[in-house]
């Protein structure tokens, strides 16, 4: 196996580089921190409760919750008339300090989420119940007189609902959120949803009374996208450098490239197309498959740095054996692909559908429900075998560290340089990796826990979460950097390998 | 004919105002319908505001019929909460304050009555605000700046943050106007304070990941508004355990501190009153306690509720009635219930 610019590297110049990565890498954080605002918003918005004519099909015309055509809205839901029908109208984003506010094209996505407000007094809830909806979702553009359908469609979702502690009138249930519809773009400006909730054929008879229905919208944040864009932009062409450069090395040897050199180009092909930055395409054009295509960018540069941390540990099993063929890690890379299918499989069925009816949620159905726990288990199942293969091999490899450590000594001067270099090698990755991965782990519990626990009042100057975010992106981008110039193959090692033949000779 | 009931309320208002209550305002409950408050020159003429809330009336026209929910919804709620105690929040139909001059003394009830208006006002706001009816509710605390910059960088903040805050210029408004601060005004806005907090307190952290395949690598979270009876319930329970205060001065300020230095001082969420209550056993015109006499008791209980404590040992007579009640009933969307009628006698027990 050939050496690598790590082995050869002064250390002088690995400090320098330990250096630069670790301010990059503080300076990610800090932009997260103190310029980005947090990643997404959250606009609580309630319905406005609006008669309209029944018509069929039903929902024929728009019924606006304010502004200039406002709709005929009722208090309570007790005053509908029976020659008029409901409908649950919500229309954002909202007029703020008297000025009508737009949905900007760097918000990227909007997903929306209803809450069902039932007050418990006709405790009058079957269970396990299932909403019915035929909604609406339309838009309209500055300038426009007229709402434009962007989808239509018959929904059902189940309700859970928890009656309330104290059970006594006027408290309400306490309801699971549904999810409403997930749109990969956000390319228009206002959008207004209509729902109806049929009753022909005895549909929502055990829903029973809905008293209101709460819409939150939720979309990324404008700030947090320049910055996230900002990111991608300065990251991706010093990737591309380094890629540049390891590929540049790789061909300039006078051997064919060996199965860890072509593993480490293609996580770095990988990273590039996830770096690559299309986002900016979305302020001018309309690409409503955005969230998928990011997903997969994900998944595959995922996949791929876990079969090159198996491929890498394997070619440092140091046990005499010829590997260096694709073939001899199918039952590892399997359970790699394996759990990246179900994962792909899963998310095809959700993003994948919704960019034909933003409405659609796997989880909506009892079998798409179970489908989609299936896969996800299935991934989970594949995760589990990875690790435990990964473990195993990681542990070999130590075994074999130790057992080579008492014979090093008495090598030959070149095979002792061989092992020294390969132990170097692999327990350098091995930190470097752990390193990582815990940062991860840390700032995902961070996410998870900042988030559901809230000090109201409290301005936050720091947003925790967007440095996460930006914090985690920058360190996976700095790893792979790091990996293409330390792991690219040395022309010095050569040199001096030549130089130690002449001498024998 | 409704304009003219509301004028004659307004001319009685107007008449005997002039006591130290700061609830006047909770009179626009009785504004006969919505449409009275849509024109500026409707401030003028609403009965119950000084000065600075008629001003602030006419700048936030369209807020003034969330506040008149408000009003109304506190006033239910307090009912509710009030319903088996020997001072149950009646309203009085004709006299100077919607309440009587019950509230007129700095008692728990006048306390818990300023802190439940006040939520009340925040609650109705705040819903308002998030319905899109109003059309100026703020969108600060956005890092970057005021909108609509600010609402592309960083979203707006919440609506309960625009409720609290117009609840505190115009709830507080009577109180502040005046220049010297009377240790009534510094209780009546400490309850105030109390039932806004209520309101915000009461909010529920709703969350929803969101990351790669629905992973919560990222997660967004929310607040949504409680149901109102439920910010009752927590300032029922402020009531229970409300301070008793005085004014005392610190520095060149006064402050209201516990009358008894062994209780650990209140916090800002507490309610805080400055004398002990009436029995409000018998009807007192001067401090406007409506009596126990005539109220229905619960015979098996041994609380406030309960026929001893009730009818304050005057005993209580039974009545035998025969009551149709509504039973099996089921609702039908939408939206009515059907039931069917059943008979059932019931012993209702009177106090004297």
């Amino acid at each position: 196996m050939a050496g690598v610019v790590l082995e050869t590297l002064s250390n002088r110049k690995l400090l320098g580089l330990v250096i630069g990565v670790l301010v990059l890498q503080v300076v990610a954080f800090l932009i997260g921190g103190l310029i980005a605002p947090a990643p997404n918003s959250a606009t609580s918005l309630l319905a406005t409760k609006c008669l309209g004519e029944i018509t069929e099909p039903p929902l024929r015309d728009w019924l606006e919750p304010w502004g200039q055509n406002k709709c005929v809205s009722i208090q309570s839901i007790d005053e509908v008339f029976h020659d008029k029908e409901l409908v649950f109208a919500v229309r954002f984003p909202l007029m703020r300090e008297n000025v009508q506010l737009d949905m900007s094209r760097w918000f990227q996505n909007i997903m929306a989420i209803i809450n069902v407000e039932k007050v418990y007094k006709n405790r009058d809830l079957a269970f396990p119940a299932t909403l019915h909806m035929d909604a609406r979702l339309g838009y309209k553009n500055k300038g426009d007189d007229h709402w434009t359908e962007l989808v239509r469609s018959t929904e059902t979702r189940p309700l859970k609902c928890e009656p309330p502690e104290i059970k006594d009138d006027g408290y309400n249930y306490h309801c699971e959120v549904l999810s409403l519809f997930e749109l990969g773009s956000c390319h228009h400006d206002y959008y207004l949803v209509n729902i109806r909730l049929p009753m022909q054929g005895g549909l929502n008879s055990e829903t029973g009374r809905i008293d209101d229905l709460t819409l939150v919208e939720i979309h990324q944040n404008g700030g947090f996208t320049r910055v996230w864009f900002a990111l991608k932009t300065f990251v991706f062409p010093l990737l591309l450098m380094a890629l540049a450069w390891n590929a540049h090395r790789v061909r300039k040897l006078d051997r064919q490239a060996n199965l860890l050199e072509k593993s480490l180009l293609c996580l770095g092909c990988t990273l590039v197309l996830l770096d690559l930055p299309v986002e900016w395409l979305t302020l001018w054009m309309h690409m409503p498959f955005m969230l998928l295509f990011s997903d997969i960018r994900q998944g595959l540069f995922y996949s791929v740095l876990f079969s090159f941390w198996i491929i890498f540990t394997g070619e440092h099993l140091m046990d005499q054996l010829e590997r260096n063929r694709l073939v001899l890690y199918w039952k590892h890379l399997s359970a790699v692909v394996f759990g990246c299918i179900c994962l792909f499989v899963f998310d095809m069925c959700e993003r994948g559908i919704q960019l034909q009816n933003p409405f659609y949620s796997v989880w909506a159905t009892t079998v798409g429900m179970r489908l989609a726990l299936a896969f996800i288990v299935m991934a989970g199942v594949a995760g589990c075998c990875y690790f435990l293969f990964l473990c195993y091999m990681v542990l070999k490899v130590f075994r074999n560290i130790g057992a080579k450590r008492e014979s090093i000594p008495s090598m030959a001067k070149n095979r002792r340089k061989f092992y020294l270099g390969l132990i170097f090698r692999f327990k350098f990755l091995m930190f470097m990796t752990l390193l990582c991965a815990a940062m991860t782990v840390i700032a995902f519990i961070i996410v998870n826990v900042s988030e559901g626990y809230w000090k109201w009042g409290a301005d936050n100057t720091v947003q925790y979460n967007s440095a996460m975010q930006t914090g985690v992106y920058a360190m996976w981008n700095l790893y792979v950097i790091c990996l293409l110039i330390l792991y690219a193959p040395s022309h010095k090692y050569k040199m001096l390998q030549e130089q130690s033949e002449a001498t024998r000779e | 004919m409704k304009a003219l009931d509301f004028c004659l309320i307004l001319l009685l208002l107007e008449e005997l105002c002039g006591s130290t209550s700061g609830l006047r305002w909770l009179a626009l409950a009785t504004v006969g319908s919505v449409d009275h408050i849509q024109k500026e020159e409707a401030c003028d003429t609403l009965s119950g505001l000084v000065k600075r809330q008629k001003k602030i009336c006419k700048r936030n026209i369209e807020v003034m019929h969330a506040v008149k929910k408000g009003a109304v919804s506190a006033i239910d709620e307090c009912q509710y909460q009030f319903q088996n105690r020997r001072w149950n929040c009646s309203t009085v139909d004709h006299g100077s304050a919607v309440f009587g001059n019950v509230l007129n003394a700095g008692t728990r009830e006048a306390a818990f009555v300023h802190a439940i208006s006040s939520a009340g006002v925040t609650y109705a706001v705040t819903k308002a605000c998030s319905s899109g009816q109003v059309d100026k509710c703020g969108c600060d605390r956005s890092i970057r700046g005021k909108s609509p910059q600010g609402f592309e960088w960083a979203g707006c903040s919440d609506n309960v943050a625009y409720g609290s805050a117009f609840c505190g210029m115009f709830v507080d408004a009577r109180e502040r106007a005046k220049g010297r601060q009377s240790s009534r005004a510094l209780m009546n806005l400490h309850n105030n304070e109390a039932g806004r907090l209520a309101v915000e307190e009461n909010m529920k952290v709703q969350c929803k990941c969101h990351g790669v395949s629905g992973s919560c690598e990222m997660k967004t979270c929310w607040r949504g508004l409680p149901s109102f009876r439920e910010v009752g319930a927590m300032l029922k329970d402020r009531f229970d355990g409300a301070s008793e205060v005085e004014e005392q001065k610190v520095g060149s300020r006064k402050k209201l501190v516990p009358k008894n230095t062994q209780f650990k001082p209140h916090e800002t969420q507490d309610l805080v009153y400055l004398e002990a209550s009436p029995d409000y056993c018998i009807s007192d015109p001067e401090t406007g306690s409506l009596g126990t006499s005539g109220r229905t008791c619960n015979r098996s209980s041994k609380a406030i509720d309960g026929c001893e404590l009730m009818c304050c040992g005057r005993g209580f007579n039974v009545k035998r009635r025969v009551v149709d009640e509504r039973c099996h009933c089921k609702f039908h969307w939408c939206c009515y219930v059907k039931c069917q009628q059943c008979k059932k006698v019931v012993d209702e027990y009177v106090c004297r």
